[in-house]
């Protein structure tokens, strides 16, 4: 799916949807067809029931871009519910973590319980499920400070039932990927329904590249799959099924204006939440028949700044204060609907920023609200991250914002990291809602598993989880040259006060004659005593 | 009198004055009246969580005790903020009343004490040298509750609204209850404290020997042997309280194993978090536990044998020991062993290291905010600068301590033999061997 967006930014967001008739059991994940087996195996060894990977550079800025298919915080993130039957979660999360940081090349084995939560609210399993589980077999982490790179993109492209062979994966090339503004890759994997009458359960792989250009920096507005890919595309994957390539041509003629090149085999008008959109579709096994595909627009003429419907919720979140003492921490929300919005809000908030819960302000245009429902695990050093869910109900066309105080706290010198000074990545808040309208919506409903259910997908409302962005915070170092002089120096310090304490409790006091003898005169004496003279007696 | 309630009036009124300005907010927050232990702030949160249903030892940011918890809650609910100030002031006018009361008694018995062990040597000798160990008395009795209402220390103390308020009270309860021979109060209030910040368990010997004083001496074991029965069972019975209140053992953790475990590193007038920061982690555990035999353990035999005819003193060298060595000191603790130092007014003219320390003190005060600034905010220093100045504090700390213990030796000498500065017709000095 390629989707201009305004202000000359090209959104290309790749699925690839392995669907595979089977229950989700040890024996089955050994014998994988189509279905990586790597992955498989780890799933079942770890039960899990339904895992999401992602691993972004960038940020997605949801007030310009819209909502995209899978929101992603910055760096790593993960979440994995597990199956009933796990008795200690813990234990399962560290193997699963561990397993995947092997299978992608990624810093996964840094989740732990210091920086992993159960959110109870915010977290639903997307999958098909007889009952919804407790959130203790859930489990979310973010690694902010995770970058996503070349050595992640080939272990996930092997994934892939074609690898970078044949088909749509052969577009993903690292030169031209990490050039992006945006680029976020994903693993999702859950049980779907295998019949309509739900009897039936298959495993759903979703593996999802998001890519964002900014068309500004090439020499014409006109955009290609060559200009983005680096390449063109030489054929569909033998064993896809379904192999195509969407345009989203809903903007065009009022905020773009361009023709596409070749011409799509058929154009399809969705309807979807009150909003009409229009779709260019290539089936790349026809079109590439008789050689390399590569769309192209043309933009008949220069291109005018278009304002676009802002998108009716986003967030921000950022640090007030100066110094490295203290701060207060802001989460603004902003709902651009006519009607109020109910939203849960996650906040994850590292163990070394000591939150003080009773500080917490919550305001909108003046006004305190009071959360509908709180949830409220404060941190521990070292051990768990401070976790606070939300739900809050947002006043129609309105900012909220929501204070809180928090202390830097002071580290163990190995606890920080290299280039102490950089400071610490906090992970995003998580802000879930049903938006009413499918307005700058693109995600897939949650039972459709190939972009085709998008088209005419209205459903009741549409789930959006926006991450805000990670903060960067820098806390107060130590000097890091100093252990052995501050174990020195604090050791006589200690010194200082055992000596004479030690003399006045245990010796008694005497008088004594002050012998009248200079300097010279007592370092000759001990010259002499060294030497074996004998010392003349006065 | 009347001049002592007016003194406690302007002290009072400063403290209000102080609390109302725009500089309650800046003393608060320094780390050098708040500490983990007892910012008050940590204690709002704590009852907050309590009051929405959250045990507040499950994080890591109260460490009062359950009995603190409720009654800091009922204290948060039934005093409005105004209310709230007035009852930090009234505590800390209490404790120095206290504190002058107890100096009165003190010096009663300390005259009685001397006189009862009038030097046999010959009187017209040393009749000067005496005159003056006991001439300033009387005069010292106030200076010990003027010292503690204007010294600027407990001021901060009480303007940045610490817990330390309600330490101080409780410890110059136990030494009036010492100077009284009030067996029950003393233990309570030892219990208490124990509890809270558990340094102050080794009070109980002062307090023990206080007691026994008047007791005849074939009965001391016996009542001895009672008053550990005694504070034991209220010890052992304000645990159990605490876990009745909570329902759980986990606030031992978060109260007791915060203090002995330092894992809070935020610094603050002691020497622990510096150490402790830059320590090798295989090494931790190794050094935690000789710093913490070195406070609570090392010195308690010694100095009770050597200072066992005077508690008070003894008292007074436990706390100083405390306050310098302990995980978490604030300049609270400080200011309250400094203004027991008028006690001492009689070992002034055999200290030699009043000026030093008190330039030192002095020099710390103003450079610790300083260079905190530097380092924090300003970001042209580092962790070394504030380190430098708690060392230099806890050195002049120590040099304080020592140069009264030893004062008080020679005092003791100069009390048998008159002073002297010669032996057999020479020049001689006085040397501890």
């Amino acid at each position: 799916m390629i989707k201009p967006l305004p202000n000359g930014y090209v959104y290309a967001y790749f699925q690839f949807t392995t669907l595979w008739k089977a229950a989700n059991n040890i024996e089955t994940l050994k014998h994988t067809h189509l279905f990586p087996r790597g992955l498989a195996e780890i799933i079942g060894r770890h039960h899990v029931d339904e895992l999401h990977v992602t691993l972004t550079e960038g940020l997605w800025n949801y007030a310009k871009f819209g909502y995209p298919f899978y929101s992603a915080g910055p760096g790593v993130e993960i979440s994995t519910w597990f199956n009933k039957r796990v008795a200690d979660v813990n234990q399962e999360w560290k193997g699963l973590t561990n397993a995947l940081s092997g299978l992608l090349c990624a810093s996964l084995n840094f989740v732990d319980p210091s920086n992993s939560l159960s959110p109870e609210f915010s977290f639903r399993p997307t999958g098909a499920v007889t009952q919804i589980p407790k959130s203790s077999f859930l489990r979310y982490s973010s690694l902010p400070r995770e970058t996503a790179c070349t050595e992640n993109l080939t272990p996930f492209i092997k994934l892939l039932p074609c690898d970078s062979k044949k088909g749509l994966a052969t577009l993903l090339n690292s030169a031209y990927i990490h050039n992006t503004n945006y680029h976020s890759i994903g693993i999702h994997f859950r049980s779907v329904c295998g019949n309509s009458k739900c009897t039936k359960l298959s495993l759903e792989l979703r593996q999802t590249v998001s890519l964002v250009y900014d068309t500004v920096t090439f020499d014409t507005p006109d955009w290609s799959t060559r200009k983005l890919f680096g390449i063109g595309l030489r054929g569909a994957c033998p064993l896809a099924t379904l192999s195509s390539i969407y345009v989203d041509l809903s903007g065009n003629e009022t905020t773009h204006n361009f023709k596409l090149s070749p011409q799509p085999d058929t154009t399809t008008v969705s309807f979807r939440g009150g909003q009409e959109n229009k779709y260019a579709i290539y089936n790349v096994r026809s079109k590439t028949a008789e050689g390399a595909l590569s769309i192209a627009t043309v933009h008949r003429i220069q291109k005018s700044v278009a304002s676009n419907y802002p998108s009716i919720l986003y967030a921000n979140r950022y640090i007030i204060g100066y110094g490295q003492e203290k701060g207060s921490l802001v989460t603004k929300i902003y709902n651009n609907y006519w009607k109020s919005l109910d939203i849960v809000l996650l906040e994850n908030v590292p163990w070394y920023l000591s939150l003080y819960l009773h500080t917490m302000k919550i305001t909108c245009n003046g006004e305190t609200i009071k959360p509908l429902a709180r949830r409220y695990i404060p941190g521990k050093e070292r051990k768990q991250p401070y976790y606070l869910e939300l739900i809050l109900r947002l006043p129609p066309h309105s900012v909220t914002k929501l204070f809180v105080d928090v202390d830097y706290m002071f580290l163990k010198w190995q606890e920080y990291p290299p280039d102490a000074n950089h400071g610490f990545y906090m992970g995003p808040a998580i802000i879930t809602a049903l938006l009413p309208i499918a307005r700058n919506y693109t995600a897939l409903p949650q039972d459709g598993s190939t972009i085709t259910s998008i088209f005419n997908g209205t459903r009741e409302g549409y789930l959006v989880q926006l991450r805000t962005e990670s903060i960067l915070i820098s806390l107060p170092t130590p000097d890091f040259s100093m252990p052995y002089n501050v174990i020195c120096l604090a050791c006589t310090a200690v010194a200082l006060a055992f000596g004479p304490l030690h003399n006045i409790s245990t010796k008694r006091l005497v008088l004594k004659r002050i012998e009248k003898q200079s300097f010279f005169l007592s370092i000759l004496g001990k010259v002499r005593r060294v030497l074996g003279l004998k010392e003349k007696t006065s | 009198m009347k001049n002592q309630i007016i003194y406690f009036a302007l002290a009072g009124i400063l403290r209000i004055f102080l609390m109302n300005s725009d500089l309650h907010n800046i003393i608060r927050d320094r780390i050098e009246v708040s500490t983990a232990l007892n910012s008050w702030k940590r204690i709002t949160e704590g009852v907050y969580l309590y009051n929405i249903g959250v045990d507040p030892y499950i994080g890591d940011l109260f460490h009062e005790t359950p009995l603190g918890l409720i009654i800091f809650d009922s204290i948060q609910k039934h005093f409005s903020f105004y209310g709230l100030w007035l009852l930090f002031v009234i505590i800390d006018l209490i404790t120095a009343y206290l504190l002058g009361i107890t100096a009165k008694y003190y010096i009663k018995e300390l005259i009685a004490y001397d006189e009862k062990n009038t030097p046999y040597v010959d009187k017209v000798n040393i009749h000067q040298d005496f005159a003056s160990i006991t001439a300033t008395h009387g005069a010292s009795t106030f200076y010990v509750s003027a010292a503690y209402l204007y010294n600027p220390y407990v001021i901060f103390n009480c303007v940045g609204l610490t817990t330390t308020v309600f330490t101080n009270f409780l410890l110059s309860l136990t030494l009036l209850s010492m100077v009284k021979h009030s067996k029950i109060i003393c233990c309570l209030c030892i219990a208490f404290l124990t509890l809270q910040g558990f340094y102050p368990i080794c009070l109980i010997i002062p307090g023990a020997i206080c007691i026994i004083q008047n007791v005849k001496t074939n009965e001391k074991p016996e009542s001895l042997l009672k008053i550990f029965i005694l504070f034991s069972t209220i010890l052992i019975s304000l645990f159990f309280t605490s876990y009745f209140v909570m329902g759980n053992w986990s606030f031992l953790q978060n109260t007791i194993g915060f203090t002995l475990l330092v894992p809070d590193l935020r610094p603050n007038v002691g020497l622990y978090w510096y150490f402790f920061t830059e320590m090798f982690e295989h090494f931790r555990s190794l050094f935690i536990a000789s710093f913490q035999i070195n406070v609570s353990i090392l010195f308690v035999v010694p100095l009770a044998l050597r200072l066992h005819k005077n508690p008070m003193l003894l008292a007074f060298s436990y706390l100083a020991i405390d306050t310098i060595f302990k995980s978490y000191p604030c300049i609270g603790d400080v200011g309250f062993y400094l203004s027991l130092l008028p006690l001492w007014r009689h070992l002034f003219r055999h200290m030699q290291q009043g000026f030093f320390v008190g330039c030192f003190i002095l020099f710390c005060t103003i450079f610790a905010p300083t260079v905190w600034h530097q380092w924090i905010y300003s970001r042209s220093a580092n962790a070394n600068f504030y380190f430098g100045v708690s060392l230099a504090f806890a050195i002049a700390q120590i040099f304080l301590l020592t140069d009264i213990l030893f004062a008080n030796v020679k005092r003791e000498f100069a009390v048998q033999h008159g002073i002297m500065n010669q032996a057999n017709g020479n020049k001689a000095k006085l040397l501890l061997e």
